[in-house]
């Protein structure tokens, strides 16, 4: 009983956390790829010659928290919404080793996300130098 | 108070070929719409892919920028850009279908949270490019 309600209950961390990513990836993705791989390759306003990703990870804090949240947030969103979807696309068999997949990529996205965010950008964790960075 | 269950009989369901969401216009769009997660994944992905390379190798980073500038990764990075707005347009949609808010006797209606939610998604937009201008 008490191994069921845990279950559930995890299961709906997973459903906020995906209806969070929801969210993330509906305000803050479309202004991202905008930016990094439209305005910047096509010389389009607001930007620069200068690479927007370089602008907002190296040595930024409030920009990588940013990137941080857009991305892994969007990462978590896609991937669990995707795997729901190839089941309904016909891999309804496939369905639980897809979901496995899904959650390896987002566990192992998530983790080289932020460790390069701070290798990039140690201050976001004050006192604390990345391990195994240049 | 009764506690025999009621076995009610199983309705034959019709197996369904992958191609079920083609045979009406709204699974068509129900469907599109559940396809955006793949756009949202993939530039996840290549975001991430990215990061790696500018943190990793700083030198040749650079080569890394000829494949953004690439047309067919433009081309892509448009059709992404599509696919996400339509991703944020259902999504603002949706949740005020599931989630009206209540004022007074009425409760606001999907059409209202959609508006609402896109004059936000204006204002992040804009709230984001200060972050590049900062950046500068």
């Amino acid at each position: 009983m008490s191994k069921m309600s845990t279950v559930a209950r995890f299961h709906a961390l997973l459903w906020g956390v995906f209806s969070l990513g929801g969210f993330i990836a509906a305000f803050f993705l479309p202004i991202l790829i905008y930016i990094n791989n439209i305005a910047y390759p096509l010389g389009l306003w607001p930007v620069t010659s200068q690479d927007p990703t370089r602008l907002l990870v190296i040595n930024q804090t409030v920009s990588t928290l940013f990137v941080f949240a857009a991305v892994g947030g969007s990462l978590f969103h896609g991937i669990f919404r995707l795997s729901a979807t190839l089941a309904e696309l016909g891999l309804k068999k496939q369905e639980a080793k897809i979901t496995a997949l899904g959650y390896a990529i987002i566990a192992v996205g998530l983790l080289a996300l932020g460790y390069y965010l701070w290798v990039l950008s140690p201050n976001i964790i004050p006192g604390l130098a990345p391990p195994w960075s240049k | 108070m009764s506690t025999k269950k009621t076995h009610y009989p199983e309705i034959p369901r019709k197996n369904l070929g992958p191609g079920w969401w083609l045979a009406n216009r709204h699974y068509t769009v129900y469907m599109i719409r559940e396809l955006t997660s793949f756009f949202v994944t993939a530039f996840s992905l290549i975001y991430i892919y990215q990061v790696y390379r500018l943190a990793s190798n700083p030198g040749t980073y650079s080569q890394y920028l000829d494949t953004v500038r690439n047309p067919a990764m433009i081309s892509f990075s448009i059709v992404a850009l599509g696919f996400t707005l339509f991703h944020s347009v259902t999504w603002f949609y949706l949740i005020g279908k599931i989630q009206p808010i209540k004022i007074g006797r009425k409760k606001t209606s999907p059409l209202l949270a959609l508006g609402i939610n896109t004059v936000f998604l204006v204002i992040i937009s804009f709230a984001v490019l200060q972050l590049f201008i900062v950046g500068k």
